[in-house]
C-alpha cells in the first residue's frame, strides 16, 4: 500500500489534464515520485473561489465516503493560496471528455449500461449515508483504465440528516449550482414549500442517460428559463434513436444525425431513462430499486468497457508527458495573479 | 387591538381579501355596454328582458317604478374583465413575477434570476412614496448601507441593488422568504404558535439579534411582522429600516431616537426619555415578541397610541395564568421596566427556557397559501410561459376576457385544491374568446366589477 504525503515536493507534475470548477482548479497529471505512480493533482485557486466552503466540504465528505464507485482523495494539503487534492489517475477521464473527443453522437449502449450500473452502486451508497448528490453528469463520472467508474462531484451534494433527523423534504437551493442545473430535477428548480429529496437524483440520472446517450445533455443550448417552464410542465428528455426521432415528409431528421436517427436503443434502455425522468419524484424508483431491474443483469457479460470505449486510449505517462506545457500555464498564471493596480489608500 | 399600532407589515402576510392594489393591477375590469356587442357579440344576449327605462325626477314614485329598472341591474355575464397579460419584464437579470406584499414604501415581488434560476423577492421603492414616510429616504440608504454589511443565517440578505432614475424607483433585492410570523400568526383562530414552535423562532431570533448586537447595530423594529422565514424554515430578521448603526468609537450603546412600532416599544421610550440603552430596547421588543406569539396577545395594550404608552411607561402587565412558569419568567426578565435589569442576551440564552427545548406536542401552524398556493411555487414562470411559448401568436388576442360569472365559477372550484397549475397548454389558441371551459386559469379576484381607484386620502401610510 502507497502512502501518499501532504507535501507538494513528492508530486511531479507531468501535463494538464483539464480546468474545473470553472477555472477555479485545474487538474494535473502528477507521478508520485517515491512510488513512481501516476495520480490526478487537483489544484483549487483559494484566491478565486467565492464558496470556499464548498471545497472544505468536498474534501471532508469525500475523505468520510468509502465505496469503491466513488473517487477517493488519497491526501489534500495546502500549499500557498491553493489547496491540492490527490487523487487516483482515471486514464479514461470523464464520460463528458469521452463524450467531446470520441463519442460526439453518444456512447455505444453496452458501455452506457455498464457506467451507469457502477454509477447506481455509488449513488446507492451516497443516499444510504444521508446525502443528496445534486450534480449528477457525465463530467462527474470518471473512468479508469481498467473500466472501472467512479462518481466525483461531491462539492454540491447536501446532507439529509439535519438536527440529527432524516429529512422528509430538503429546500436548499445553491446558486453555486449554475453549471448543474440542466441535470436539476424539476422540483429542485421549483424551490417551493414541497421541496425535493434523494429522488431528484434519480431524475438526474436519467439526464445523465440521455447525456451519454446523445452525446448531449437534454436542454443543451437553451435558454435557462426555458428549460426551467420545460421541466416544470413536465417535458420528458429522450433518448434520441430511430423510435424518438421524428422524421419528417421529406426524409429530414432535423438537426440530428443520420447515425442517431437510424440506430435503436434497447427497450431496457428507454424504459429506465423513462422511469427516472418521471415528472412526480414519488413515482421514480430509488437507486437500489432501479439496481435490480432486470436491464442491469442483462449487459453485465460481453465485453469490457476499456474494450467498448475503443478508439479512446487511456492516459499514460507516455501519452501525456508534457512538462512544457505545465511551464508555460505555471508562467500565465503567475502573470495573471499578479496585481498591477497599485494600492489605494482610503483614509 | 388595532393594527396600526402594532404597524403590522403587509408583507408577505397573505390575506385573500385585503391586497386590493394587486387586484388593481392585474385587472382592468369594464362594463361593456349594449352599444359594444359589436365588439364582443357574445355578451348582449339577454338584454332585452331589462330595457332600460329613463325617469323624470317628477315622476319619481318608487312603489310604482320596479326598483330593477331604477337601479340598472347587470347580469353577472354581462360584467366582462380583461387580463391583463403576463407580460415578461426584467430588472437586470432578473425576471419579474407576482406580488408578495406592500409596505407603505411600495410593493414587494417575486423574482427570478434567470443565470442561477434562484428564487429572490425585490423591494421596489418609490422616491414619491418615500418622500411621504419620515425620514424616508434616508432609512432607505441607511438600510442599504447596514445590510451590505452583514451576513448571519438568521438576518436577511441583500443581494443586488438596481436604481431607475427615469421611473424613480429603487430596487432591493433580498433573499426569498415565503411569509412573517406575523403571517402565519394572523392565519391561525388562536394567533399563536405551539410551544415548540415559538421556541424554535425564538432561538433564532436571539442568535439573529446576537450577531447585530455584536456588530453594532440596534434594529429598533422586532416584531413578528418583521420575521420572515425562508423555504427552509429558517429565520430572517428583516427591515433595518429603522436601524441604527453604532458609532465605531461610540463608548456604549446610547441612542436618542425611535421609529419603531408603538406596541414593541419600551417604557424609555414610552416615557419620553431622552437618552437610552439601544441593545435593551430590542431585548424588549424581542420579549413583546415572545409573548405575542406564546399567548396571541399583547402585554400592553391602548385605544390609542397616548394610552398604549402611557401603559407600557407603568410598566405593568400580566402573563397569562396558563403560561408555564420558566417561560413566565423569561418574559418577565426580557420586559422588566428599568433597563439595566432587564435580560441580556446572554442570559437569555442561559434561560432555563431557552436550553430546554418544548417537546413536540400540537400542530405547528403552516405558512399560509399565497394567493391560494399551498406551496408558494414560483410565481414567476406564467410569465416565462407567455413569453416563450405565446409570443409567437398574432397581434390581436392581446386580452383574454371573461365574465363575473365565470369568475364566480371558478371561485366556487378554486375552494378545492388545485395542483395542475401549470398544464396550460402550449398551443391555446382560443385566447381571444369568451371560453367557458378555460378553468386551467387561476383567475385572479376582483374586488368588485367596477374599477374604484384608490381614495388617495385613506391609505395608511
Amino acid at each position: 500500500m502507497v502512502t501518499y504525503q501532504p507535501d507538494n515536493s513528492y508530486y511531479k507534475k507531468l501535463s494538464i489534464l483539464g480546468e474545473c470548477c470553472n477555472g477555479l482548479a485545474i487538474v494535473y497529471l502528477a507521478k508520485h515520485v517515491p512510488s513512481q505512480k501516476l495520480v490526478a493533482l487537483k489544484k483549487f485557486n483559494m484566491d478565486k473561489a467565492k464558496h470556499a466552503n464548498l471545497i472544505q466540504q468536498e474534501v471532508i465528505l469525500t475523505r468520510q465516503l468509502q465505496h469503491s464507485n466513488i473517487l477517493p482523495y488519497f491526501v489534500s494539503y495546502v500549499i500557498d493560496q491553493e489547496v491540492c487534492v490527490i487523487s487516483p489517475l482515471m486514464e479514461f477521464g470523464s464520460c463528458r471528455d469521452l463524450l467531446n473527443t470520441h463519442f460526439i453522437e453518444g456512447l455505444p449502449e453496452s458501455a452506457i449500461a455498464i457506467i451507469i450500473k457502477d454509477v447506481l452502486e455509488g449513488l446507492d451508497y451516497i443516499h444510504k449515508k444521508g446525502f443528496i448528490h445534486r450534480a449528477l453528469r457525465a463530467s462527474h463520472i470518471l473512468i479508469s483504465q481498467t473500466g472501472h467508474v467512479c462518481l466525483s462531484g461531491l462539492r454540491y451534494s447536501c446532507p439529509i440528516i439535519y438536527n440529527g433527523k432524516w429529512q422528509k423534504q430538503i429546500h436548499s437551493f445553491p446558486e453555486s449550482t449554475m453549471e448543474n442545473l440542466n441535470w436539476l430535477g424539476p422540483e429542485v428548480l421549483e424551490q417551493n414549500l414541497q421541496g425535493y429529496n434523494e429522488k431528484s437524483d434519480i431524475y438526474s440520472i436519467g439526464v445523465v442517460l440521455c447525456e451519454l446517450a446523445n452525446g448531449t445533455e437534454p436542454f443543451a443550448g437553451m435558454p435557462i428559463t426555458l428549460m426551467l417552464i420545460e421541466k416544470v410542465r413536465g417535458a420528458a428528455p429522450q433518448l434520441l434513436d430511430s423510435a424518438t426521432i421524428p422524421i419528417e415528409e421529406n426524409d429530414e431528421i432535423n438537426g440530428y444525425t443520420l447515425n442517431q436517427a437510424n440506430r435503436r436503443f434497447s427497450e431496457g434502455l428507454h424504459q429506465i431513462a423513462a422511469l427516472c425522468l418521471q415528472r412526480e419524484p414519488s413515482h421514480r424508483p430509488s437507486a437500489s430499486q432501479l439496481l435490480t431491474h432486470s436491464y442491469m443483469k442483462v449487459h453485465r457479460r460481453g465485453l469490457s468497457l476499456p474494450h467498448l470505449l475503443k478508439p479512446a486510449i487511456p492516459l499514460s505517462d507516455k501519452v501525456a508527458y508534457n512538462p512544457d506545457e505545465v511551464a508555460d500555464l505555471e508562467t500565465i498564471q503567475r502573470l495573471n495573479d499578479l496585481e498591477i493596480s497599485s494600492y489605494e489608500w482610503n483614509f | 387591538m388595532d393594527k396600526k399600532m402594532c404597524n403590522i407589515n403587509k408583507n408577505f402576510d397573505s390575506e385573500p381579501g385585503e391586497s386590493t392594489e394587486l387586484e388593481e393591477a392585474e385587472l382592468n375590469n369594464r362594463i361593456f355596454s349594449v352599444e359594444s356587442d359589436d365588439e364582443l357579440p357574445v355578451l348582449a344576449q339577454n338584454d332585452q328582458e331589462n330595457p332600460v327605462i329613463w325617469l323624470n325626477d317628477e315622476d319619481l314614485d318608487l312603489e310604482t317604478v320596479n326598483i330593477n329598472s331604477f337601479f340598472h341591474r347587470v347580469d353577472s355575464d354581462q360584467i366582462i374583465y380583461q387580463t391583463k397579460k403576463k407580460r415578461l419584464k426584467m430588472i437586470g437579470k432578473y425576471v419579474m413575477g407576482d406580488l408578495l406584499g406592500e409596505g407603505s414604501y411600495g410593493k414587494v415581488k417575486e423574482m427570478l434570476d434567470s443565470e442561477t434560476l434562484c428564487r429572490h423577492a425585490v423591494k421596489i421603492l418609490k422616491k414619491h412614496k418615500l418622500r411621504r414616510i419620515p425620514n424616508g429616504e434616508q432609512n432607505v440608504q441607511r438600510e442599504i448601507k447596514l445590510l451590505r454589511t452583514l451576513r448571519h443565517k438568521n438576518v436577511i440578505k441583500l443581494v443586488d441593488v438596481f436604481y431607475n432614475e427615469e421611473k424613480q424607483k429603487m430596487y432591493l433585492i433580498m433573499e426569498f422568504c415565503v411569509g412573517s410570523l406575523q403571517g402565519m400568526l394572523e392565519s391561525t383562530p388562536t394567533k399563536k404558535f405551539p410551544l415548540f414552535q415559538a421556541h424554535g423562532y425564538f432561538l433564532q431570533l436571539i442568535d439573529g439579534l446576537e450577531y447585530l448586537h455584536s456588530k453594532g447595530i440596534i434594529h429598533k423594529d422586532i416584531k413578528p411582522g418583521n420575521l420572515l422565514l425562508t423555504l427552509e424554515g429558517n429565520l430572517k430578521i428583516s427591515d433595518l429600516g429603522v436601524a441604527e448603526a453604532l458609532d465605531l468609537f461610540a463608548a456604549d450603546d446610547t441612542c436618542y431616537t425611535s421609529q419603531g412600532s408603538p406596541a414593541f416599544q419600551p417604557p424609555e421610550i414610552a416615557n419620553g426619555l431622552e437618552a437610552f440603552s439601544g441593545f435593551k430596547v430590542d431585548i424588549w421588543s424581542s420579549g413583546v415578541t415572545l409573548y405575542n406569539i406564546t399567548t396571541g396577545k399583547y402585554p400592553f395594550e391602548g385605544d390609542n397610541v397616548y394610552r398604549l404608552f402611557e401603559n407600557i411607561g407603568k410598566g405593568d402587565f400580566t402573563v397569562p395564568e396558563d403560561i408555564d412558569c420558566t417561560l413566565q419568567n423569561l418574559i418577565n426578565g426580557m420586559l422588566r421596566k428599568d433597563p439595566g435589569d432587564r435580560f441580556s442576551i446572554k442570559q437569555i440564552r442561559q434561560h432555563d427556557w431557552c436550553i430546554r427545548k418544548p417537546s413536540k406536542c400540537g400542530q405547528a401552524v403552516p405558512i399560509p397559501p399565497l394567493r391560494g398556493d399551498e406551496f408558494h411555487s414560483i410565481t414567476v414562470l406564467p410569465y416565462l410561459m407567455e413569453h416563450y411559448y405565446e409570443c409567437q401568436g398574432s397581434d390581436d388576442g392581446e386580452y383574454e376576457y371573461y365574465t363575473e360569472r365565470q369568475l364566480n365559477e371558478e371561485r366556487r372550484k378554486s375552494e378545492r385544491p388545485h395542483h395542475q397549475l401549470y398544464e396550460k397548454s402550449a398551443h391555446n389558441n382560443g385566447r381571444a374568446h369568451v371560453s367557458s371551459q378555460s378553468t386551467k386559469r387561476r383567475w385572479p379576484k376582483p374586488i368588485s366589477c367596477i374599477s374604484v381607484n384608490k381614495f388617495p386620502g385613506c391609505k395608511q401610510s
